[in-house]
């Protein structure tokens, strides 16, 4: 078998430098795409590189790069600007919005790099966010979505209405500071146990390499202005995934975003066991199950 | 690739004969023993004529070879009525079909020597699947229910059909023609199956019989809800075609948010009708369906305390 390949990229959004994060199985033919291409999309508290391609000591089987490679897939993330490795534009707060544009950016390195810029993209948490709005600006760019840990409209929502407490300091400043403690909290808030206590100790050592802060925008978006996309404007097939236990939303909530989608080639799956960080707990074997299966749909014979 | 190997076998509940059918890669190899498949079929033709249909000139039409190939032990079973099973004076209901899947159970404990399987229903049979995973939930390990109805509120198909309610309920059976079987394949969208599969169907129907029982016809239009989605405990997979006038997207939203096995599905394929298995885009479907029986096993510590849960709250009579 061919050995895992890798490669950095730099995208440019205006004067903002974006890193770009690819593996695959074997190394690629310039500007031939000769596997589906999957774009990862990270959420508002880690960079892709982190949450994507986790090396956990002692544990292997955590990247989830590596395992849709293993898969077939040519397998892309970025890290959104003030997040990981790429650019921080002085007193910019990477709203959602600007997430867009961050992946707009991306998918011209992907089709110089390919030749194609449509791609398979997951977007968990608050990248399910920016996922879903990219898929609305840029339809041409979408095969098929993954949204995981979605919030729609965000009523009822329990991490949210805690989140939303500290508001007003998230609209003070564009930089949230991180710590182990933090990291920590994200794999506890909605169930011990569902998550391996050395993640979240990885994932901390690995952003702490990389920052001390990372921006405020998507927790504001989520607080103060939800809904940011509305499901008749995402076009593509879409694959809808909660988790058990994940307080970011209720199941009435992302249900209701389902349900509204306009394309009948669509999917809800509720999985068990499984809380916010899906792509990182005990059971995202089974959470990269639904993704691949999800993506690996036969195309259409009718008419 | 390995011959598909096939064998009959007969249950019996009570003095009634029921067919049954199984298919496997190769002969079954009792110390490699793959997951059963079980395929509980509609109301209007029986389990071989739907899974296992030969179309003339085409080789990929068998639901029971496909997934034979895709690692599956598959059976099915002709409910009492239908096909090469017995007929009684009955009118063979959800009820007594559920009463079929437990005959046919012995016969695949007795071979297989397993006793928990997954189950594929469709249409009627997704209700009796349904049902039967209600009824004995220690024998179901995942239930796909394709082109399911709860309720019945809104469906298109079951207005129409409830036309006929007098006469479903003056008759234990009604008569099926070649024309009938045309009409299921192009009363939601025509185009979404390929126009040599209804006469295939009849084809192997009609040689069997000619009329098939009026139970759950009736029970569809007059005895809806007959599962309360609490009763079911295992993962449940909710499969729709998108032209499907069975129920509406809003009554099995409604069922599938009650399902209280948090290991569940909602899928709706593009492009497809009622009977999606026999559709253009089956392997589509196929693919969902399989997808959906090969989920990885949990490993987080909860299962045992999430099973007992859904058990609990069960046995405290769902709902309530």
């Amino acid at each position: 078998m061919s050995e895992m390949w890798s490669s950095e990229y730099r995208a440019h959004k205006g004067d903002v430098g974006l890193h770009v994060w690819r593996k695959r199985i074997g190394a690629p033919n310039a500007g031939q795409a000769d596997k589906p291409l999957l774009f990862l999309v990270h959420g508002s508290s880690f960079s892709g590189r982190s949450g994507f391609d986790l090396q956990v000591p002692g544990k292997p089987g955590y990247s989830m790069m590596e395992a849709f490679a293993e898969w077939g897939f040519d397998v892309w993330l970025m890290d959104h600007e003030g997040y990981g490795r790429s650019d921080w534009g002085e007193g910019a707060f990477a709203y959602v919005k600007e997430g867009v544009d961050d992946l707009k950016a991306a998918m011209e390195v992907i089709e110089t790099a390919t030749g194609h810029a449509k791609v398979s993209m997951y977007g968990g948490s608050s990248g399910a966010l920016r996922a879903a709005c990219f898929a609305a600006a840029c339809p041409e760019n979408v095969d098929r979505l993954a949204l995981a840990a979605m919030v729609y409209t965000g009523q009822g929502s329990p991490t949210l209405a805690k989140r939303a407490e500290k508001l007003d300091e998230w609209r003070s400043s564009n930089k949230r500071a991180v710590d182990h403690a933090f990291f920590a909290s994200i794999f506890n808030r909605d169930k011990p146990g569902t998550a391996e206590d050395e993640v979240a100790v990885a994932l901390a050592d690995s952003e702490a390499a990389l920052c001390t802060h990372v921006p405020t925008g998507t927790y504001i978006n989520m607080c103060a202005h939800l809904p940011l996309v509305e499901p008749e404007d995402v076009k593509c097939p879409t694959l809808l995934v909660r988790s058990e236990h994940d307080g970011i939303a209720t199941d009435a909530d992302v249900m209701e975003f389902w349900a509204r989608l306009p394309n009948k080639d669509k999917q809800f799956t509720q999985m068990d066991g499984q809380s916010h960080a899906a792509a990182l707990g005990l059971n995202r074997w089974r959470f990269w199950h639904v993704l691949k299966t999800f993506f690996a749909m036969p195309p259409r014979c009718d008419v | 690739m390995s011959e598909i190997w096939s064998a009959e076998y007969t249950a019996e509940k009570g003095d009634v004969p029921l067919y049954m059918f199984r298919k496997h890669e190769g002969p079954p190899d009792a110390a490699n023993p793959r997951p059963v498949l079980f395929l509980v079929h509609g109301s209007s033709f029986s389990g071989p004529s739907g899974f296992d249909l030969t179309v003339p000139g085409r080789d990929d039409y068998s639901l029971m070879d496909a997934f034979a190939r895709l690692g599956y032990d598959v059976w099915t079973l002709d409910h009492e009525g239908y096909g090469r099973s017995g007929r009684t004076d009955g009118n063979a209901p959800i009820s007594e079909g559920v009463n079929d899947l437990i005959a046919g159970m012995d016969v695949v404990e007795k071979e297989t020597g397993q006793t928990s399987h997954f189950f594929y229903g469709q249409s009627s049979g997704a209700l009796r699947a349904a049902c039967f995973a209600a009824a004995r939930p220690e024998t179901v390990r995942r239930v796909v229910l394709d082109a399911f109805v709860w309720t019945g509120e809104g469906a298109p198909t079951l207005i129409e059909r409830a036309k006929k309610l007098d006469q479903w309920r003056a008759s234990n059976m009604r008569p099926v023609d070649r024309a009938f079987y045309h009409s299921i394949f192009n009363r939601d969208l025509p185009g979404t199956s390929e126009a040599a599969v209804p006469d295939a169907l009849a084809d192997a129907e009609l040689q069997l019989c000619s009329e098939v029982p009026t139970g759950t016809y009736l029970d569809m239009c007059a005895h809806l809800p007959v599962v309360d989605p609490l009763d079911i405990t295992c993962p449940v997979l909710i499969l729709r075609g998108e032209h499907d006038g069975i129920a509406t997207e809003e009554d099995l939203i409604a069922f599938f948010q009650l399902l209280p096995n948090q290991d569940k599905q909602f899928s709706i394929i593009a492009g497809q009708a009622h009977v999606a298995p026999l559709g253009l885009n089956r392997r589509r479907f196929w693919h969902v369906m399989d997808g959906f029986f090969k989920m990885p096993a949990r490993r987080d510590p909860y299962e045992d305390e999430d099973r007992q849960k859904i058990e609990e709250r069960r046995r405290a009579g769902g709902r309530s």
